[in-house]
């Protein structure tokens, strides 16, 4: 392999991709055939580098330059200044929105110093497709060595004195679940990685497949060997086409190296590992469901116990681990239980990945220690919230989890304390809201959610979601009775109490945890009619301020409603028949007019149609 | 049911046939009032239509709810007996005063002594019976269509779970389950129709109606919704007069609503076929499917 003066490290996670990363790409590498620098600057695909909300980017080595928010246009200057020349391209380098100097140095931004790498110790660094990328990064001397040098139950042992636990949600301790399959007697014995990543605002999971596929096999494969495992499956989301394309690819890979098959390593143990694709259904991500959706039954789950990890696939012990927690695995064997469990807190040991989105500055994908508090993740990691609103409460959990409000900002993050604070971890989405995110709004998106996932199976999670959905849209509709939060408290315990499995036990969790933090905007809602946060369509219209509005047409010509009446130099005016509150007009007006207002819980100001624009006359400009 | 001729009274016990919810609740209310009851069944199991809905018109009641403890007080009645696989062939007498003759087809199991447990099914060596109602026996397959279906289940028949790659695949090649397709895939796995379908109408991937040419899916996850991704979905289904889940008549867009493509800082995403087009808003939506109404074919530089 020839080594490249710089090496540019384009992202190609499937974010960048619909950015237009592989356009990039072609424009990049026509650049620098131009410039004859085909053999001096390689271009390498890797895959998510992290920082989404910058996309399409790339990273120049060795100097680790971050390029963010790329377009084709800006690439022949850039290929001209930096790789040919060698002067960094300033106006394209990552600069913090309050600051005005960029920062040029991937390690110097906010968003990546705090971070502790190691699930996505790869990340951006390699090429996910290519084999020899990983191994040369230390890839796969884990298993070397579990495979010549430990038994089986020393790498439990070893798992257990890490204190690595699921990182799927529930937090089960990883090494318990291979001990119970061990010692079952019962053979063959199958390993499953879970990457049916259902939780919406979650995409940690994808993220390692599309950037570190082999870490994941080397997991398995040492998983495998540990419970005795011969035949392991991947079971992922239809809803992930290029991760699913680079597993394929790593898994192809691996078997021609030997890594996975028969004999592996000539040590005698074979493994062999299978894809198996969902089709979107969000209960599969839960265990038992995952189970009878490879077996191709109706994927309802079951009772536990017995647990899979006893009666599992085929009726066959079954360990089911989370795509982070298998990514885990060879670090913990690398450098050891000891070095592992020094990081975190005293329950929850390593690292745990989070998507960061929402209303955040800085959208995308955070790898960070235990115990860290929201305030770090948010302030300093995310930057903030845009345009200068104020924070409100963030969501983590998906579905299962609740809503954290900004007074619990110095919470450090761990499995219990989460749960403690109504929430949980669950698989990783942290999804900030401002204060124009109405909470009812967000109770009821969910429970929208789990009342089309839920499998119909328990009537307190099929009947249970209908009813608590029906009490929410009323009190969204500002139709609200006395009586319905009390109602919505008291049903949520009882569907808590009677359901089966993880899905239905904890899909009331965002109607409990926003009436906990949040009660006084249910009452507005039932008692004034009135959404805080403006956002409930049937509670707020629009309208605009005629002392700010200059009449420029642009919310007129963009209004897909028609429902803007407005010549030039006259007034424009909302027509409330009209209106479908689709927000466009609110979204166009220029910030330096910022004429269109949202109002609810009060009666809409009439303005009369045919007013002319009062102009100020600008100063006249000193000679 | 005796019979005594010289009053015109009625006397003796009731018979019902047929034990769907209104058989069912008029056993009950005969058997509350003091009369033995005979309820009469064809099928294997009372029940009738009710326990294969999920929902009753016009009220939407959960119609499990319904008929489940409506079944356990006629399980418990000392007063009704329940005669399933039995049907009634003839009926001598006059109203209030008759009797019936009803012949019970053999079970070959001993109903006093059976508790439902279901193990018998689960292990019978003998996979699938058809049963002599299934109207689809012989199920006619265009040749084209037969060899694209053969070739699928023979590429993956032989896997251990083989039910779920097969569907997939069809998916993909007919983009929806046509009726016959499925009824011959039961044929050749083996696997009853209702089975299937079960887990065909599961997932939402999967459609059973035919679907258009461009599935749009606007993502509806936490992060697409707090940033509007449903005013995106207003949009599309707007200009293209349809609803969620629906199909233009052309056959070009089927608009459907999606959980979350992980796509989260792009938000708010739809994703048409496999290209994802991030960041949108209400204004763009035009542009885009005007893109793909222009020639039929996915556009590639987006």
């Amino acid at each position: 392999m020839a080594t490249a003066r710089i090496e540019v490290m384009l992202c190609t996670g499937t974010g960048c991709v619909a950015g237009g990363a592989f356009r990039l790409k072609e424009v990049l590498e026509a650049e620098l055939a131009k410039h004859g620098l085909r053999e001096e600057v390689s271009v390498i695909p890797t895959g998510c580098n992290g920082f989404c909300g910058q996309g399409p980017l790339m990273v120049a080595m060795p100097e680790k330059i971050f390029y963010g928010w790329l377009k084709p246009e800006s690439i022949p200057y850039l290929v001209e200044e930096h790789l040919l020349k060698g002067r960094p391209v300033k106006k394209l380098m990552f600069t913090p929105p309050e600051k005005k100097e960029p920062i040029p140095l991937l390690s110097e931004i906010p968003f990546f110093k705090k971070q502790r790498l190691l699930v996505l110790r790869n990340k951006g660094i390699i090429d996910p497709e290519r084999i020899d990328d990983y191994i040369a990064r230390d890839g796969y001397t884990a298993l070397e060595k579990v495979l010549t040098s430990m038994h089986p139950e020393e790498i439990i042992e070893e798992i257990i004195a890490s204190g690595l636990r699921g990182r799927g949600g529930a937090g089960f301790p990883t090494g318990i679940k291979w001990k119970v399959c061990r010692n079952e007697q019962k053979t063959p014995k199958y390993i499953i990685c879970n990457c049916d990543e259902g939780d919406p605002g979650a995409f940690m999971d994808r993220s390692v497949f599309e950037s570190d596929p082999h870490s994941v096999i080397e997991g398995q494969t040492i998983a495998a060997y540990a419970i005795g495992a011969s035949h392991g499956y991947i079971y992922v989301r239809t809803e992930y086409p290029l991760a699913i394309k680079r597993m394929q690819l790593a898994i192809q890979q691996a078997r021609e190296y030997g890594l996975l098959g028969e004999n592996i390593l000539d040590s005698g143990f074979s493994f062999n590992l299978e894809i198996r694709e969902g089709s979107g259904a969000f209960v599969c991500g839960e265990e038992t469901s995952l189970i009878h959706s490879i077996e191709g039954k109706s994927p309802e789950p079951r009772q536990r116990p017995p647990f899979p990890a006893q009666v599992g696939i085929w009726g066959c012990p079954t360990v089911i681990n989370n795509v982070e927690t298998l990514a885990t695995v060879p670090v913990i064997i690398n450098r050891g239980a000891e070095w592992f469990s020094k990081i975190g807190t005293a329950t929850s040991k390593g690292t745990k990945i989070f998507s960061l989105v929402g209303k955040i500055n800085n959208t995308g994908l955070i790898e960070v220690p235990m115990g860290i508090t929201l305030r770090e993740i948010i302030y300093e990691i995310g930057g903030g919230i845009p345009n200068n609103r104020k924070f409100k409460a963030v969501q983590t959990g998906g579905p299962s989890g609740g809503c954290i409000p900004a007074s619990l900002m110095d919470l450090p993050i761990d499995y219990e304390s989460l749960t403690q604070a109504g929430s949980m971890m669950g698989s990783g989405g942290m999804i900030v809201m401002d204060e124009d995110t109405c909470m009812v709004d967000v109770a009821k998106f969910f429970l929208q959610f789990t009342n089309d996932e839920s499998c119909g199976k328990c009537t307190t999670c099929r009947e249970g979601s209908e009813a608590l959905l029906e009490v929410l849209t009323r009190i969204t509709n500002g139709e609200g009775r006395e009586g319905d939060i009390e109602f919505l408290e008291e049903l949520g315990q009882a569907i808590k109490d009677a359901s089966m499995c993880g899905l239905g036990t904890t899909l009331p969790n965002p109607v409990l945890s926003t009436i906990r933090y949040f009660r006084d905007e249910y009452e507005a809602h039932l008692t004034y009619k009135r959404c805080p946060a403006k956002a409930c369509k049937n509670l707020m219209a629009f309208w605009i301020d005629p002392a700010l509005c200059q009449a420029c047409l642009i919310c007129k010509r963009e209004c897909p409603a028609e429902s803007i009446y407005g010549e030039k130099n006259i007034i424009h005016v909302i027509d409330q028949t009209k209106c479908t509150k689709c927000g466009t007009c609110f979204d166009v007006c220029p910030p330096r007019f910022n004429a269109i207002k949202k109002i609810s819980g009060e009666p809409i100001p009439v303005v009369e149609r045919g007013i002319p624009v009062e102009r100020k006359k600008k100063a006249p400009v000193p000679v | 049911m005796k019979n005594e001729p010289e009053k015109k009274q009625k006397i003796g016990s009731a018979l019902v046939v047929g034990g769907g919810i209104g058989g069912m609740q008029a056993s009950l209310d005969l058997a509350e009032a003091g009369i033995k009851v005979y309820l009469v069944d064809s099928k294997p199991s009372i029940g009738g239509v009710m326990s294969q809905l999920d929902k009753t018109f016009p009220t939407n009641d959960c119609a499990m709810c319904t008929i489940a403890p409506r079944l356990v007080s006629i399980g418990r009645h000392k007063d009704i007996s329940v005669l399933t696989l039995s049907e009634v062939e003839k009926i001598e007498g006059e109203p209030g005063n008759f009797i019936a003759t009803v012949r019970c087809r053999a079970r070959f199991v001993d109903e006093d002594r059976c508790t439902g447990c279901g193990t018998c099914v689960a292990n019978c060596p003998v996979r699938f019976i058809p049963q002599p109602l299934d109207g689809y026996a012989d199920v006619q397959l265009s040749p084209e269509t037969k060899t694209l279906v053969d070739n699928i289940i023979a590429e993956h028949r032989f896997r251990q779970g083989p039910l779920m790659p097969i569907l997939q695949s069809i998916n993909v090649a007919f983009n929806y389950f046509p009726e016959d397709v499925m009824k011959y895939v039961s044929r050749q796995l083996e696997i009853p129709l209702t089975s299937i379908l079960r887990v065909a109408s599961f997932y939402n991937a999967f459609s059973l109606k035919p679907r258009g040419k461009h599935i749009i899916n606007v993502c509806m996850g936490t992060t697409c919704y707090v940033r509007g991704g449903e005013r995106l979905m207003d949009r599309f289904g707007e200009l293209l007069n349809v609803k969620p889940e629906e199909t233009t008549p052309d056959m070009l867009f089927t608009l459907k609503s999606v959980r979350c493509i992980g796509c989260c800082g792009l938000a708010p995403a739809v994703m048409i076929g496999e290209a994802v087009y991030g960041k949108l808003a209400v204004k763009d939506i035009q542009g885009i499917i005007k893109k793909y109404r222009g020639n039929g074919h996915a556009p590639h530089d987006h």
